[in-house]
């Protein structure tokens, strides 16, 4: 009722994206005090280029999360789904099955960790701690010391090709992780799974009781965070043209950084993708505001941690306060009463 | 005497510990057989300082998993310490030793005691918490060196010599990583505070209504994780002698975390050993020295830690499976009895 007698509030910026939104708009001044061209369309769209495969990963992440669990091992998933795509390439296979090999091969590592953590009952966080390990280790052990490069000119430099032409144009990743965006928040939002993807992060017995199977919710959840894993393998390769086995080496940070920074709440029941969205633009902005005022990338990556702790330590101290508020008005009219 | 022996035997073996025992045994059988230069003194030298590093940031990691937390900024802690302490040897040559560690020390409590707030008094999860101050501190380590690193010059000759010199046979070293061992044994099996600790992480709400203080529990141990990882920071300098800030304690806690996982601790919290964590580093540190004197290649050291992680956690599931089935024959054997 209240929308009806106040027609602004029915446009009101909902809470959790005001965190996000507010460092995104401070880092875009910030940047833009320390060139000119900061702001520019066109570097801007190029800039992203090196963030999509963190949005991608995040996106997927945010449906593991939702269900209270975690997955760390997404970048060790994305090396071992490039180690495979290199090898295959290496003995001759066209590059299209490679990419699809590699698709594959992280959603099959992907169902392992869930198939583990389900199964056995087991925590995820420990249990992608070990595969997080595993993977990187098996990538080393695949790929050795070596570089695999030489990759076709027509798999090369896919984040320098242009879906829409012209000044700012948009690259296909960007339009790529746009697409995935809207992809992620119909079945987040708007489908089936979404919900009980919700309802079994928020409340695992009701929801079993309910004829939800959480365990399957939670196992598909794990393998659409590999299977994108592999996707961004594939995306990956073809922007750096070559393939080490450190590739994506401390991505999975950044990736859940993104997700509990867009309000997804780390225990599970809540989230959005629009928070996962918002909030992956605002990372992109403060790094490249840090870049372009010439920061050293441990600071930057301080920056990013500190931002962390900031949007989940300012709501609850803010709840904090106002539950304390509302306390001592409750005392003082009970008071009055009296 | 006969019953009694083997009800003793049987009780050995039921032991959680005795597991990992066997399997260092196993390990060291293996690794002997195969490459008998493992057992010259200066690769055990070598295998021992690594673990007693690793034991005695262990030993702090343990309690805090105890009681239901995580702490991932260990290594970063460890670097903070190394660097303020080796700073201040740069600047007064003359500076006593213990002063130094001193220093350490209430370095990384500063560093455990920003965690503590943040996870007590700020209530964020403490994985996110510390992921955040694992980049901050890191970030801080930068700030404060201004990326220049300690020269083995710079360092003094006594910080070198804890890691060699012994007043009783065994190096400075060894004696810190068995103290800090001792020191979580006696406080876990011997105290109330120790009982109250263990209580917080079985039964939160059980603790909360007999009205123990979380808030205090959890920053002590944070405190005391903190510390332990400043005196870690003394023993890294005395071993590498070199403190440069982007590799000092870099991707400790993972070695940390995997040690008292293996060693038997319950990440969900309420039960773990300090007995168990130390074992749990011996093996990290004998299989990551055995693999490459061996001669297998080091890129499957992950693989394998890995491996062991999944194993440990499995077989404490079985376990505690197992344990619960027998409780609930148990009583119900009881109960058909009367």
């Amino acid at each position: 009722m209240a929308s009806l007698r106040n027609p602004s509030s029915r446009f009101k910026v909902p809470g959790y994206l005001v965190g996000p939104l507010v460092i995104l708009i401070i880092a875009m001044i910030y940047g833009s005090l320390g060139s000119e061209y900061f702001l520019d369309p066109a570097s801007i769209v190029f800039n992203t280029g090196r963030y999509i495969e963190i949005g991608l990963l995040a996106l997927a992440l945010t449906f593991v999360i939702i269900n209270g669990d975690i997955d760390l091992s997404v970048a060790s998933t994305l090396a071992a789904s490039a180690g495979v795509l290199a090898k295959l390439f290496e003995n001759g296979v066209p590059i299209f099955w490679c990419c699809v090999a590699s698709i594959f091969t992280g959603l099959v590592l992907g169902l392992i960790n869930g198939l583990i953590v389900i199964k056995f009952g087991l925590p995820s966080l420990v249990v992608t701690l070990a595969t997080l390990a595993l993977y990187r280790g098996l990538t080393q052990v695949m790929l050795g010391d070596g570089v695999v490069a030489n990759y076709p000119e027509s798999f090369v430099g896919f984040d320098q090709r242009l879906v829409i032409g012209g000044n700012p144009g948009l690259p296909a990743p960007l339009a790529l992780f746009f697409v995935a965006s809207i992809i992620f928040y119909y079945i987040l939002h708007r489908s089936n799974y979404g919900i009980k993807n919700i309802m079994s992060g928020s409340n695992p017995s009701t929801s079993n009781f309910s004829g939800i199977s959480v365990d399957r919710v939670r196992l598909l959840a794990f393998a659409l965070s590999g299977a994108v894993a592999g996707l961004c393998a594939v995306m990956i390769t073809s922007r750096l043209g070559s393939t080490i086995s450190n590739v994506g080496l401390g991505l999975e940070l950044l990736a859940i950084t993104a997700v509990v920074l867009g309000g997804t709440d780390i225990f599970g029941g809540r989230g959005t993708i629009s928070g996962t969205v918002v909030a992956l633009f605002a990372i992109m902005a403060v790094r490249e505001a840090l870049v372009i005022q010439d920061i050293n990338g441990q600071v930057q990556d301080a920056a990013i941690g500190l931002l962390l702790i900031l949007t989940v330590l300012v709501p609850q101290l803010r709840s904090y306060y106002v539950e304390k508020r509302n306390r001592k008005k409750r005392f003082n009219e009970a008071q009055a009463r009296t | 005497m006969a019953v009694n022996l083997n009800s003793k035997v049987t009780y050995l073996f039921k032991k959680r510990e005795f597991g990992i025992f066997l399997f260092i045994i196993i390990l060291l059988v293996v690794f002997g057989t195969l490459e008998p230069r493992f057992f010259r003194s200066d690769n055990l030298s070598a295998i021992l300082s690594s673990v007693g590093i690793l034991m005695v940031v262990g030993a702090g990691q343990t309690l805090v998993i105890v009681t239901r937390n995580i702490d991932l900024s260990v290594g970063s802690s460890l670097g903070m310490a190394a660097m303020v302490m080796g700073m201040v040897a740069r600047e007064n040559p003359d500076f006593p030793i213990f002063g130094l560690i001193v220093i350490a020390m209430l370095v990384g409590g500063l560093c455990g005691l920003l965690n503590g707030l943040l996870v007590s008094y700020g209530k964020i999860p403490s994985i996110i918490a510390t992921l955040g101050t694992l980049a901050i501190i890191r970030g801080a380590v930068f700030l404060v060196s201004d990326n220049v690193q300690i020269d083995p010059n710079d360092v003094p000759k006594g910080v070198i010599a804890l890691a060699t010199t012994s007043p009783i046979g065994i190096p400075w070293l060894l004696i810190f990583a068995f103290l800090s061992i001792i020191l979580v044994w006696y406080v876990s099996s011997k105290t109330l505070l120790g009982k109250r600790i263990y209580a917080v992480g079985s039964n939160p709400e059980g603790a909360l209504s007999r009205g123990l203080s979380f808030n205090k529990i959890t920053i002590l141990v944070f405190v005391f994780v903190g510390v332990l990882a400043g005196l870690g920071g003394v023993l890294y300098t005395a071993r590498y002698a070199t403190i440069n800030p982007a590799d000092v304690g870099r991707g400790l806690e993972f070695d940390v975390i995997s040690a008292v996982v293996i060693g038997g601790t319950n990440i969900f919290g309420g039960s773990g050993t300090a007995l168990g964590t130390a074992l749990g580093c011996v093996l990290i540190g004998i299989l990551s020295n055995g693999l490459t004197v061996v001669g297998v290649s080091p890129f499957w050291k992950a693989c394998a830690t890995g491996f062991l992680i999944l194993a440990a956690v499995a077989i404490d599931n079985l376990v505690r499976k197992r344990q619960e089935q027998n409780f609930l024959l148990a009583i119900r054997n009881q109960r058909t009895v009367k």
